[in-house]
C-alpha cells in the first residue's frame, strides 16, 4: 500500500448516524459553498471591493455546517465570525453575504454594517456580537424562552478557545446550567485566539472539562469531521429537548489562516498549518463520499461544484452592481 | 437544600494539625470574631450607633481564622464580607474596626466608607471590593507580582458561593491557573447568596467541581471544623508557595444570620438554622480541647471575658473618636504625590 495513502486522514462515521443521500450531498454542498464563497470574498478583498475586514473559516467548515445541519425549524442559531457555513445552512444566500461584505444597499443591513454582522430573527438567526462571549447569555435567554413556553426547540451558538476566558461565557453557561436550558454551545477549539495559543488561554488542553462545572453535558469531537459534528449536535439536541440541560461540544479544529485577511499569522508554526492542511475537512469528506459510494460518482460532486461556481458568479455580479446605501438612510433603524 | 452542604467523608486524620498554642490562638480569634460581630450586629447597630449596614460571618469563624493563621508577614489577603477573623488575625485592632463601623476618623477608611469595606496595606489586607468576585483578579494580580519578582509570597482570596457565578471569578482563576500563580481561592459556601439558595446559584453540588476545568486542585472541606480548615488551608498555601500554582478550597458552612442586619432571612427554613447551630465551630473546638485536656472550663470562661473586655474597650475608645472633618472630603480621591 502506498504510505501516503495509508497515512491520509480519513473520516470515521459515528455509529448510529442516519443520513439519506440528499443529506450526504447537502453537507458537501454547504461545506463547498462555504469554502468557495470565502475564496471569492478573498478575491474581492484584494480588489478593494470589500469594505472592512475579512474573516476566514478555512479548515473549520465542518464545524459550522455539521452543527447547523443538525438543527430543526424553530431552533435559533447565532454565528460567530467563522461560521459562514452555518448561515448558508440556515438559508442565507451568497449574494446577501457579498453585498454585506461590500457594504451595498441590498445587503441584510442595507450597507450599514459589515461582514457577518447581521441577523434574521424571523429565520432564527441572531446577529453575532463583536464582543466575543456576549452571545452566550443572549442565546441562554432565548433558550429560557423556549423552556418557559415549552417549545420543542434549542438555541445554539459558538465560542472559540479564546472566548471561553470571558466573563460572559461563565455567567451564561452557569445560568443555562442552573435552569436546565435547551442550549448548545459549540466550542471551536481552533488553536489560536488571534495570536494567543490555547496553551496561554487555558490551563487545560480539553476545554470540555469545563462542562461538568456548569452541570452541562460535555463531549469532544473531531471538528474536521462533519459527520461527527452533525451526530454530536443531533444527540445534544435530543438531550436538550429531554430537559437534561445544556450541552457543550468541543470541536477540535485549526484556524489555517490569520485572525483576519490582513494577518499573515507569522506567529503560527508552519508545520502546524501543514499538519492541519492534511486534515482538510472538505477534502476528507469528498474522499469519504467517493470511497464509500455514498454518492453515485464523481459526477455528482462535479455537478455541485459547477452549480456553486455559477451561484457565486451570479452573486458577485448582483452584489457589485448594487448601489451603496444612500446617506439619507443613516438614521433609519437606529431605534425601534 | 441542606444535604448539599454536607461533606461526604468525615476526616479523622489530617496532614497538618495545630500545636497547643495554635489551637489556643485559633480559639481566641474565633471568640473575638464572634464577640465583635455580635456586639456590632446585636447591640450597636440596633442602638443606632453604627453608620450603614452590617454583614457578619456568625457560624463561619473557623474559615477566616483557620486559613489566615498560616499567613506569613509578607503574604497578602483579599477578604470578602464575612471574613472578620482575617482582619483581626492580621493585627488590625478591634478599636479601629469599631471606629470604622461608627464612621469615625480613626477607622480604617477614616470615616469615608462603612462596615466591611475596609483594608489596610500596612497589614497586607486588600480592601474588600463591594462587587463580589472582583477581588479574584486583584488577588491574582498580586500573586503575579510575587511570581515575577521571585518572591516566596502568597495571596489568599475569599469568596462566597454566590460570587462564583460572576465573570470576574472565572477570569481571575483562569488567569491564575494559566500562569501558575501563588494564590489560593477559598470559598465560604454558606448555602445562601442573600436569598438565593445553592440550587438556584449553580447546577452542581460543589463549587470545587469547577477546579478541573482550570486544571487545578479543588477540595471540599467541612468549614465548621477548624482542624479540617487548618489542614486543608496549610496544604493549599504550601502548594502555592512552592510554585505549583493555585487551588480552590471550598468550605461548606452556613450563614447563621440574614444577609445583613436588616434581613430576617425569613426565606431560610428554620430547621436549617437549628441543624447548623449544632455544628457551631467555636463549640466544636472548645469541646475537642476540653476532651484532650488543652483547656479547662475556667480557662474558656476567662478567654470569653477577655474578648468581651477587649470589645468593651474598643467601643469606648471608638465612641470618643471624632467624625471626619467636612473639608477633608476631597482628600485621597486622587493621588496627590
Amino acid at each position: 500500500m502506498n504510505p501516503s495513502t495509508s497515512d491520509a486522514y480519513s473520516l470515521s462515521v459515528p455509529a448510529g448516524l442516519t443520513l439519506d443521500r440528499t443529506g450526504f450531498l447537502e453537507l458537501y454542498y454547504f461545506m463547498a459553498l462555504n469554502r468557495k464563497l470565502e475564496e471569492r470574498l478573498g478575491h474581492l478583498y484584494r480588489q478593494g471591493k470589500v469594505v472592512g475586514g475579512l474573516y476566514s473559516s478555512l479548515g473549520q467548515e465542518a464545524c459550522s455546517v455539521g452543527s447547523a445541519y443538525a438543527l430543526e425549524r424553530g431552533d435559533f442559531l447565532a454565528p460567530m465570525i467563522r461560521n459562514l457555513g452555518a448561515l448558508m445552512v440556515r438559508g442565507v444566500k451568497p449574494v446577501d453575504v457579498m453585498a454585506q461584505y461590500c457594504a451595498r444597499a441590498i445587503g441584510p443591513t442595507r450597507g450599514k454594517d459589515l461582514n457577518v454582522h447581521f441577523g434574521w430573527v424571523d429565520r432564527g438567526l441572531i446577529a453575532p456580537i463583536s464582543v466575543v462571549g456576549a452571545l452566550i447569555p443572549v442565546m441562554a435567554g432565548i433558550a429560557l424562552e423556549m423552556k418557559m413556553k415549552s417549545k420543542p426547540n434549542v438555541a445554539l451558538t459558538y465560542i472559540g478557545d479564546g472566548g471561553m476566558s470571558t466573563t460572559d461565557f461563565h455567567e451564561g453557561m452557569n445560568f443555562a446550567g442552573v435552569h436546565r436550558l435547551p442550549f448548545i454551545l459549540i466550542v471551536e477549539n481552533n488553536g489560536y485566539a488571534y495570536s494567543t495559543p490555547t496553551s496561554l488561554q487555558a490551563n487545560v488542553t480539553d476545554l470540555v472539562t469545563r462542562a461538568p462545572g456548569y452541570g452541562a453535558y460535555g463531549e469532544s469531537v473531531d471538528g474536521n469531521n462533519v459527520l461527527a459534528v452533525l451526530d454530536a449536535v443531533r444527540r445534544g439536541r435530543a438531550r436538550c429537548l429531554a430537559g437534561e440541560g445544556p450541552v457543550m461540544i468541543e470541536a477540535r479544529t485549526f484556524r489555517r489562516k490569520g485572525h483576519a485577511e490582513h494577518d499573515d499569522a507569522g506567529y503560527v508554526p508552519r508545520a502546524l498549518v501543514a499538519e492541519w492542511e492534511k486534515k482538510d475537512p472538505l477534502d476528507a469528506y469528498r474522499r469519504y463520499l467517493l470511497a464509500n459510494h455514498t454518492v453515485d460518482s464523481e459526477q455528482d460532486i462535479g455537478e455541485i461544484d459547477a452549480k456553486i461556481a455559477v451561484i457565486l458568479e451570479d452573486a458577485a455580479n448582483e452584489a457589485l452592481a448594487a448601489p451603496f446605501p444612500d446617506p439619507s438612510i443613516a438614521r433609519e433603524n437606529v431605534y425601534g | 437544600m441542606a444535604d448539599r452542604q454536607t461533606v461526604s467523608a468525615k476526616k479523622t486524620h489530617y496532614v497538618h494539625t495545630p500545636d497547643e498554642k495554635s489551637k489556643l490562638d485559633m480559639l481566641h480569634f474565633m471568640k473575638l470574631t464572634r464577640e465583635i460581630e455580635d456586639r456590632i450586629e446585636r447591640k450597636l447597630y440596633r442602638q443606632g450607633r453604627i453608620v450603614g449596614g452590617v454583614y457578619v460571618g456568625r457560624g463561619q469563624e473557623a474559615i477566616s481564622v483557620g486559613t489566615a493563621i498560616h499567613m506569613e508577614k509578607d503574604d497578602v489577603v483579599a477578604p470578602s464580607h464575612r471574613d472578620m477573623g482575617v482582619f483581626l488575625m492580621r493585627g488590625i485592632t478591634a478599636r479601629r474596626i469599631i471606629a470604622q463601623y461608627m464612621g469615625r476618623k480613626t477607622g480604617l477608611t477614616r470615616g469615608r466608607d462603612g462596615n466591611m469595606h475596609m483594608g489596610d496595606m500596612n497589614y497586607n489586607v486588600i480592601a474588600f471590593v463591594s462587587h463580589l468576585g472582583d477581588n479574584v483578579p486583584v488577588a491574582a494580580g498580586a500573586a503575579l507580582a510575587f511570581k515575577q519578582r521571585g518572591e516566596q509570597r502568597v495571596a489568599l482570596c475569599y469568596n462566597g458561593e454566590g460570587a462564583t457565578s460572576r465573570g470576574d471569578w472565572h477570569e481571575g482563576i483562569n488567569f491564575a491557573s494559566i500562569h501558575k500563580l501563588p494564590v489560593v481561592f477559598f470559598i465560604n459556601n454558606n448555602a445562601y447568596a442573600y436569598s438565593t439558595p445553592m440550587e438556584l446559584q449553580m447546577a452542581v453540588a460543589d463549587v470545587a467541581m469547577r477546579a478541573p476545568g482550570y486544571g487545578i486542585p479543588g477540595e471540599v472541606v467541612d468549614g465548621n471544623d477548624i482542624l479540617a480548615v487548618y489542614d486543608s488551608a496549610k496544604r493549599a498555601i504550601d502548594r502555592a508557595r512552592s510554585g505549583a500554582g493555585p487551588s480552590i478550597v471550598e468550605y461548606k458552612t452556613f450563614r447563621m444570620t440574614g444577609h445583613s442586619a436588616h434581613d430576617d432571612a425569613g426565606y431560610v427554613p428554620p430547621e436549617l438554622f437549628e441543624e447548623w447551630k449544632q455544628k457551631d465551630p467555636i463549640v466544636r473546638l472548645e469541646q475537642a480541647m476540653l476532651e484532650d485536656g488543652t483547656v479547662t472550663q475556667a480557662r474558656l470562661d476567662a478567654m470569653q471575658r477577655e474578648c468581651a473586655l477587649m470589645i468593651d474597650d474598643a467601643v469606648d475608645w471608638a465612641e470618643k473618636q471624632p467624625y471626619p472633618a467636612g473639608e477633608d472630603v476631597t482628600r485621597d480621591v486622587y493621588f496627590e504625590g
